[in-house]
């Protein structure tokens, strides 16, 4: 007797619309988005000081656009939400064992978050100093 | 008791080829779950439903639905929590043989592949092995699977790579490599390493968000990353 034929519903391209818990995680996927544009203008600006002062002016002035720190600072605000999510996973893909005991999540989320107030300080201080 | 009106997708590929939605009035109270619906379906309405249930208690893993397109355990989830429409359609990302029954072969193919059992031939331990509680905590949260699927139909990795070897069984591999008995981890690693192993999740992590068992296998499958790293690092520098 011939088999009774399966049925094999196909995955299409719009399966993450399908759930709330999908659209979070392209939200974080797509994060990359604005910081490609972030590390492209980094780029450019390392070539026009490359080029030369007048290139490097240029550089400048486009940096000063409206829409390129609109675009810059939603890369800002994608990185912290990328980090946000982030630190929260770290702990389960890397638990930290001290003294035969696990180190619970929210110390080490929290001492993730201290590391980047620590760099946004240093980086803050070495930006005023060459002012 | 008050009437519910679910939906549950209906396909009997001796009478045609295309699924459909069917609707049924329940009736339901605080108790009623959608095992305990389906049943009444079966029972009261329409005998020619098929669905797979044995115990009703969380422990066999052969009830998962997808309710809402959310992967369930049709006997701990209660019709209570859901105001709106309740949609119970098969498990997701599997082959539909009839109505709710899905071909597992894939699912119990890919958990054998990373060899799930211990691995021991030193001769130590043949009657008994010993292990004290501290060993047994490191594995212990992953070692609650119950082979129920719900993570592969999460999974939206293994909807698109059916070859991937999907949460259930990189956790399984994970929790022996984790065994203080176990020797097995050089036969695993190979497995894990592929690229249909650990590298093809991107930790989505709805699979540990419906697993019954809080099994995390999110964080199995990541943590098997870092032994595959690992595993690769000490690799170059033999060679």
């Amino acid at each position: 007797m011939a088999k009774p034929t399966s049925y094999f519903p196909e995955l299409k391209r719009d399966w993450w619309l399908k759930h709330s818990y999908f659209k979070k995680y392209m939200a974080r996927e797509a994060t990359v988005l604005p910081l490609v544009f972030f590390v492209a203008c980094l780029l450019a600006g390392l070539y026009s000081l490359l080029q030369g002062m007048e290139s490097w002016q240029g550089w400048l002035q486009f940096m000063q656009h409206p829409m390129v720190i609109a675009l810059n600072a939603l890369a800002f605000i994608a990185s912290l939400f990328h980090a946000w999510t982030f630190f929260q996973l770290f702990p389960r893909v890397m638990p930290l064992r001290v003294a035969g005991r696990t180190l619970p999540p929210n110390l080490m989320v929290l001492g993730q978050w201290l590391g980047v107030v620590a760099v946004m300080v240093l980086a803050t201080w070495i930006f005023l100093r060459g002012l | 008791m008050t009437i519910k009106q679910i939906s549950i997708q209906r396909y009997l590929p001796e009478q045609g080829s295309a699924p459909y939605w069917q609707e049924f009035d329940v009736p339901f109270d605080d108790s009623t779950s959608i095992l305990d619906a389906l049943n009444y379906v079966k029972e009261e309405l329409d005998g020619s439903l098929s669905y797979r249930w044995s115990c009703r208690m969380a422990i066999c893993g052969s009830c998962g639905v997808m309710v809402n397109n959310t992967p369930k355990l049709g006997c701990n989830s209660f019709l209570r929590e859901y105001q709106g429409p309740v949609k119970i359609a098969p498990l997701a990302h599997f082959p539909v043989e009839k109505d709710l029954i899905i071909d597992m072969t894939l699912f119990l193919d890919h958990l054998a592949a990373v060899q799930p059992y211990l691995i021991n031939d030193s001769g130590e331990g043949s009657d008994t092995f010993k292990q004290t509680p501290a060993q047994m905590e490191k594995y212990k949260q992953f070692s609650g699977c119950i082979n129920c699927g719900l993570c592969y139909s999460a999974c939206p990795q293994f909807g698109l790579n059916p070859e991937f070897l999907g949460p259930a069984a990189l956790t399984l591999a994970h929790r022996y490599n984790l065994d203080s008995r176990d020797q097995g981890k050089k036969q695993r690693m190979p497995q894990m390493n592929r690229e249909e192993g650990v590298w093809s999740c991107t930790f989505v992590g709805f699979c540990s968000e419906v697993c019954p068992k809080n099994v995390d296998p999110a964080a199995a499958v990541n943590q098997g990353k870092v032994e595959s790293a690992k595993d690769m690092l000490i690799g170059i520098f033999k060679s």
